[in-house]
């Protein structure tokens, strides 16, 4: 296409129009070539050709030159190429005035060329090609307009059944109208055509167009991103069979698939000129995935998952492009079942446990390891020892407590059942009982006195330090517990250090419950405490990501920063422990994840392949697999050793910011600034349900310990609360302190039967 | 760039953007470039505008990331840093300085504006005046519970319960009287400090004496508008006002509003006092306004108590008014009174001074001969409604009875004897069989002496048929003193 838009692709042909008066003067060359132009039109048996151009200058615009004739202004300077294109209008216009421009083009091309002009003009015809004619009629801004307007109403017009089919196809063309009418230097036509029509497309495609709207020169098209790749790639529209032989009928006559009598078809020559604009779209830049399923037995919803820029948002999988659905069927099944336990770790957690039983007289006491465990879920896979990125094969004491205590927490765990909420009436005394069953409690810890911000804060899985990361590159430690969080000095004799009681002696004196840790330059946008002591003993390190590109390692021990992972070469947004430790996960800026083990400063893995920003990590809870939720609007499921995608999980109407796996490995929950939470099926790719409620960006989710419910903490200052198992659909009865909140149900009428609603708000302040 | 708003772009005019062609030329200028061409200026000025939401969209990011909604310069210096473009520096997101523009002459309106940097001058008289303010201890957190059993415990941490509709019955009448606003569609958004509470134009005299400005959050202001207008004028519907009252009762969460209310009904009462008020409205008003500190102190989850002293006023005020409605005032001084006894029963031990305080003023009000009869007679509803011993105080101790007793006719029988009377009869109960006290016998005649010293004549006599109830009001202030 590069070629055969010449006028467009340089500044030159763009510019022209204001250039013209400036450049005024004769010159050799384009008396020579007003010779040659007259001359062929009078060799073609044109009498009046200036007769010829007042015609064209009717159909267009006055802000469209493309009519300036060459006879009548003949010291006007003209580019070579734009006169070329002219001729090609003069040359088929009066001969075939219905055809297609494509033929007539043709033959004057060869015609020009076989009359012997100069060298240059010569390589000037042959570079343009047979569809530099038909370019030319796409030059006129209100063909657009006017092809826009009629396929909207058409789409609008059409049957209830077909319109979810339709209606995906108005984004693709409106942004490929656009990008043109900019290309081609009609700056107010286009910002004309936006206002007008980019209303309709806003409430999903609100990014996109917002950042369209920015672009209003030639230049901008060639070079930004978002422009490129409607220009290079092909965006996807799936279409049923029938619905697309009607969009094909109505591109060739005029007419098809709207209700009898609203409908006229293309009318005059501009809609037929519209026509045929968004044929070269329709041509150029869509591909069409056809499917023979009926327009009925397919949900709205699904119509949309298969539209967009497929081939670059889904890997391609032997070199041909699938949508979401095929890719993650082709990827196979996924081991999701909980990670296996080493045999002598699991004796000894046992013999632990009992024994503390018999020390305990608690015979009742269940030790069995596998209570804690839950049961494989039917239809997961469990991974082998094998499966499970490399761990050292030795066990330590404190694996054993954590284990042990892993036990402990299952025995005393509240198991929360959301489902009793639907029976059970709240006002009444059981009520009461029914929620407590249903609905955990919640503490808020309150910030004071922040300067610029805590973008993150963590609490260690013993719940005795509370991290914060802060705007003005530095963390902040806190003991919960009240103990004094001591580090060490730095004038002491390594030789002097023998024991544990001489360890203590070069142990700060005083000191405080709270503590800053300085090192990042930059915001830190996480920090994660390390899970190898799990709930029994506290952690010993601390991950922090920051905006200086670099992730560190602090000890808590020392209070001091050990390693700076270096890798990034721009913010780290995010990063995870593996569940088992060793291993951390990032994501940065820079559109990759990366794996990183601590004892190594250089990556051991990069995730590669979203489109744009990674906003954040998550470990499968068997950290076989990594999830990364992008900017790109779509989060995938990475191999963690292999470091290939395994799933695509596509697609939020907006960036996706964080992401959420459900301890019992089946579910993945993602939600960002589109408002929604989306809950993922992991080993099907395949979107469970939409659960909308939040008004402001969701900034955080958690998953209860048996993933009966989902919490989630949004900009909207509530904390809401999910039922994870429920079917979906609007229940039966919505409680929100007291006041009744009508869900999305209203925003989003297709969407209705997929929409939960949450059982329960919290605002906070 | 706040992702919020609905981006409804307003159709830009015929010259998009915000980056205008006379900035690039002004720029050009400065850089020695007279005479850029028409055609320059404007695709310079595009291109710098598309940079610029580069830049800010960059931005975002960062703002997102660092969990916030405001787009602040520190987001702005990170983009410019991952663009490698240098950040521009002394920009803080702290006191982002505020442009001001100015028309430099203001008659040509051609000559451009001008922007600056406005520079507040800082008198040093004020400075050194005003309250000096300790520098916070740095960063640190509190925890409180959001929700305890999926229950949201009402505690000051937590937003007030959104308002419920008042009551069911009256449901209907709200959503039809409110103009506009439906009553159910009260969107859950939680109260924001960024949230400006514009405050009710009846309200603008309060403004300047509530020392302690609260920002109402948008709920809690549409929930005081509607109240107060359900409530007043009196006239309007009685199911109405029974419904609101019924929502200050029991309804929690309304404790931000709490001064707001007392200071309305403060303000009220003055008014409705000072404007004479003799007509029957001025006394339905007043019921209102009494039965509005009536629900707000039923209230169990508000804490009235640091409103006592301004709620104190307004009772006093009703109870001691000397020109009441006619029709009304023993109505109106009846429930004062009950009020009162209310206050002291329920907040006498946690505020010292309350007895002392309110016995001592009605005893003023009734011992004072310069004042009206109808301010005797609220004060000794008022004594009679706190009790026996505060009613001796005031009748038999100090004399009240005697001052009352100066002001009647001999021989009247009007409200206020009868006001007295009944107080003599709560004091002690008159006997069943009366006998006169015999003014012949030595020691009846030195009660009667007593009794006209302190009930004063007039209700000496009244009191002197029965030997058994003088002693009885005259001894028990004998045991008292």
């Amino acid at each position: 296409m590069s070629a055969a838009t010449p006028a467009a692709s340089t500044p030159d042909g763009a510019s022209t129009p204001a250039a013209n008066p400036a450049a005024e003067g004769p010159s050799s060359n384009t008396s020579a070539i007003d010779r040659m132009v007259l001359e062929y039109l009078r060799s073609r048996g044109h009498k009046d050709p200036e007769k010829i151009l007042e015609e064209i200058e009717r159909s267009a615009t006055p802000s469209d030159d493309q009519g300036k004739q060459p006879e009548t202004t003949p010291a006007h300077s003209i580019s070579q190429e734009e006169l070329v294109k002219q001729l090609a209008i003069f040359a088929q216009k009066p001969a075939n005035p219905d055809e297609n421009a494509l033929k007539d083009g043709t033959n004057v091309l060869q015609e020009l060329s076989t009359m012997g002009n100069p060298q240059n003009i010569q390589n000037l015809i042959s570079s343009i090609g047979p569809v530099g004619a038909e370019e030319i009629l796409s030059l006129d801004p209100t063909d657009k307009h006017q092809g826009f307007r009629e396929l909207q109403s058409w789409v609008d017009g059409s049957l209830d059944m077909y319109r979810p089919e339709f209606r995906p196809i108005l984004f693709p063309i409106f942004c490929h109208f656009y990008l043109d009418l900019v290309q081609q230097g009609f700056r107010e036509a286009a910002q004309d055509f936006y206002t007008t029509f980019s209303h309709s497309l806003s409430p999903i495609h609100q990014t996109t167009l917002h950042h369209l709207s920015t672009i209003t020169l030639p230049y901008h098209v060639q070079t930004d991103e978002v422009a490129q790749r409607f220009r290079s790639e092909k965006y996807t529209v799936r279409m049923s069979r029938s619905g697309f032989s009607l969009l094909i009928g109505w591109l060739t006559e005029g007419f098809g698939g709207e209700p009898t009598g609203t409908g006229e078809g293309f009318s005059g020559d501009k809609g037929k000129r519209g026509r045929a604009a968004i044929m070269r779209v329709v041509n150029n830049h869509l591909r069409f995935d056809v499917t023979s399923s009926s327009t009925t037995s397919v949900s709205p919803r699904a119509w949309e998952e298969s539209t967009g820029f497929l081939s670059s948002v889904v890997p391609q999988t032997n070199g041909s492009t699938t949508d979401a659905s095929t890719y993650n069927a082709s990827k196979g099944e996924l081991k999701l079942g909980p990670a296996p336990i080493a045999e002598e770790l699991r004796t000894e957690t046992e013999r632990t446990l009992r024994d503390q039983a018999l020390v305990d007289h608690d015979p009742g006491a269940q030790y069995d390891i596998h209570y804690a465990r839950q049961a494989p879920l039917t239809g997961l896979v469990s991974p082998a020892i094998s499966d499970l990125p490399p761990h050292p094969p030795s066990f330590r004491s404190v694996d054993v407590k954590r284990e042990v205590e892993k036990v402990r927490d299952a025995r005393k765990r509240i198991r929360y059942d959301p489902s009793v909420l639907n029976s059970a009436n709240a006002n009444t005394p059981q009520g009461a009982a029914v929620r407590a069953r249903a609905l955990p409690s919640i503490c808020a810890y309150t910030f004071h006195d922040v300067g610029e911000g805590v973008p993150c804060c963590e609490f260690s899985p013993d719940t005795s330090l509370l991290a914060a990361g802060f705007s003005e590159s530095y963390i902040r430690l806190w003991s919960l517990k009240g103990e004094k969080l001591k580090g060490m000095r730095s004038d002491f004799q390594t030789t002097s250090i023998r024991d544990v009681s001489s360890l203590n002696k070069i142990r700060e004196k005083g000191g405080s419950t709270t503590r800053k840790l300085i090192g990042h330059s930059g915001p830190v946008y996480s920090v994660a405490f390390d899970p190898v002591g799990g709930s029994a003993s506290p952690p010993r390190y601390l991950l922090s990501a920051s905006a200086d590109a670099t992730t560190r390692l602090w000890s808590l021990d020392t209070m001091t920063n050990v390693v700076a992972y270096r890798g990034h070469q721009n913010p780290v947004w995010d990063v995870k422990w593996s569940p088992m430790g060793i291993y951390f996960a990032t994501a940065s800026r820079d559109r990759t994840a990366r794996l990183w083990s601590t004892d190594r400063t250089s990556a051991l893995r990069i995730y590669a392949g979203h489109l744009s920003d990674v906003n954040a990590v998550g470990f499968h809870p068997n950290s076989l697999y990594l999830g990364t939720a992008s900017s790109d609007g779509t989060a995938r499921l990475w191999d963690v050793q292999r470091g290939a995608c395994v799933r695509v999980f596509y697609r939020h109407d907006d960036i996706v910011s964080t992401l959420a796996f459900s301890p019992d490995g089946r579910y993945l929950a993602t939600a960002g600034e589109d408002l929604a939470i989306r809950l993922w099926d992991l080993g099907s790719g395949r979107c469970v349900k939409k659960m909308t409620g939040h008004t402001a960006s969701v900034y955080s989710l958690a998953f209860s310990a048996e993933s009966s419910l989902l919490v989630s903490g949004g900009a909207d200052w509530t904390v809401r609360c999910w039922d994870v198992k429920a079917a979906g659909g609007l229940p039966t009865k919505a409680r929100e302190n007291g006041a009744t909140v009508n869900g999305t149900s209203d925003e989003h009428p297709p969407e209705k039967e997929e929409t939960t609603e949450n059982i329960e708000t919290y605002a906070s302040r | 760039m706040n992702k919020q708003a609905p981006k409804a772009r307003p159709a830009p005019a015929k010259v998009p953007g915000i980056y205008k062609v006379d900035s690039v030329r002004d720029v050009a200028e400065s850089l020695n470039l007279p005479n850029l061409p028409d055609a320059v200026a404007s695709a310079l000025a595009s291109d710098v505008e598309y940079r610029i939401q580069q830049v800010v969209e960059e931005a975002a990011r960062f703002m997102r990331h660092a969990k916030r909604t405001t787009l602040t310069t520190a987001d702005i210096d990170q983009a410019l840093r991952v663009l490698n473009i240098e950040p521009l520096y002394g920009h803080f997101p702290h006191n982002p300085p505020a442009f001001r523009r100015a028309l430099p002459f203001p008659q040509m309106q051609t000559a451009g504006s001008v922007y600056f940097v406005e520079d507040e001058e800082i008198e040093f008289d004020r400075v050194i005046r005003e309250e000096k303010i300790s520098m916070p201890k740095g960063v640190s957190w509190t925890a409180h519970w959001l929700a305890v059993e999926g229950v949201q415990p009402l505690i000051p941490e937590n937003p007030p319960a959104a308002p419920r509709e008042i009551d069911p019955d009256s449901a209907a009448a709200k959503t039809s009287t409110a103009n506009g606003v439906s009553g159910s569609v009260f969107p859950l958004t939680p109260p924001s400090s960024d949230r400006p509470s514009p405050i009710q134009s009846g309200k603008q005299t309060q403004q300047q004496n509530v020392l302690v400005k609260q920002t109402l959050s948008r709920e809690l202001q549409l929930y005081y508008t509607r109240l107060t207008s359900s409530l007043l004028p009196p006239t309007s519907d009685p199911a109405k006002r029974t419904a609101a009252l019924a929502s200050l009762r029991h309804d929690a969460g309304l404790s931000p509003l709490l001064s707001y209310l007392v200071h309305w009904v403060g303000e009220g009462v003055v008014n409705t006092l000072r404007g004479g008020s003799q007509t029957e409205t001025d006394g339905k008003l007043l019921e209102v306004y009494l039965d509005v500190i009536a629900a707000l102190l039923d209230n169990q989850t508000l804490g009235v108590e640091p409103y006592l002293h301004q709620i104190l006023p307004s009772v006093f005020s009703i109870l001691l008014y000397s020109s009441l409605p006619p029709s009304n005032a023993i109505h109106l001084r009846t429930t004062a009174a009950q009020i009162l006894a209310h206050l002291l029963t329920h907040y006498s031990m946690t505020y010292p001074g309350l007895p002392t305080k309110i016995v001592k003023t009605l005893i003023v009000g009734l011992i004072d001969n310069k004042k009206s009869r109808a301010t005797h007679e609220g004060a000794i509803r008022g004594l009679m409604a706190i009790g026996k011993e505060a009613l001796r105080q005031g009748l038999v101790n100090r004399s009240g009875a005697r001052t009352v007793g100066e002001k009647c006719m001999p021989g009247e029988s009007s409200q206020l004897v009868e006001l007295v009377m009944d107080g003599l009869k709560l004091i002690h109960p008159p006997s069943a069989h009366p006998v006169p006290l015999d003014p012949n016998s030595s020691a009846d005649s030195e009660l009667i002496e007593k009794l006209h010293a302190t009930l004063g004549d007039f209700f000496a006599e009244r009191v002197v048929s029965d030997a058994e109830w003088a002693r009885g009001i005259l001894s028990d202030e004998a045991s008292v003193l």
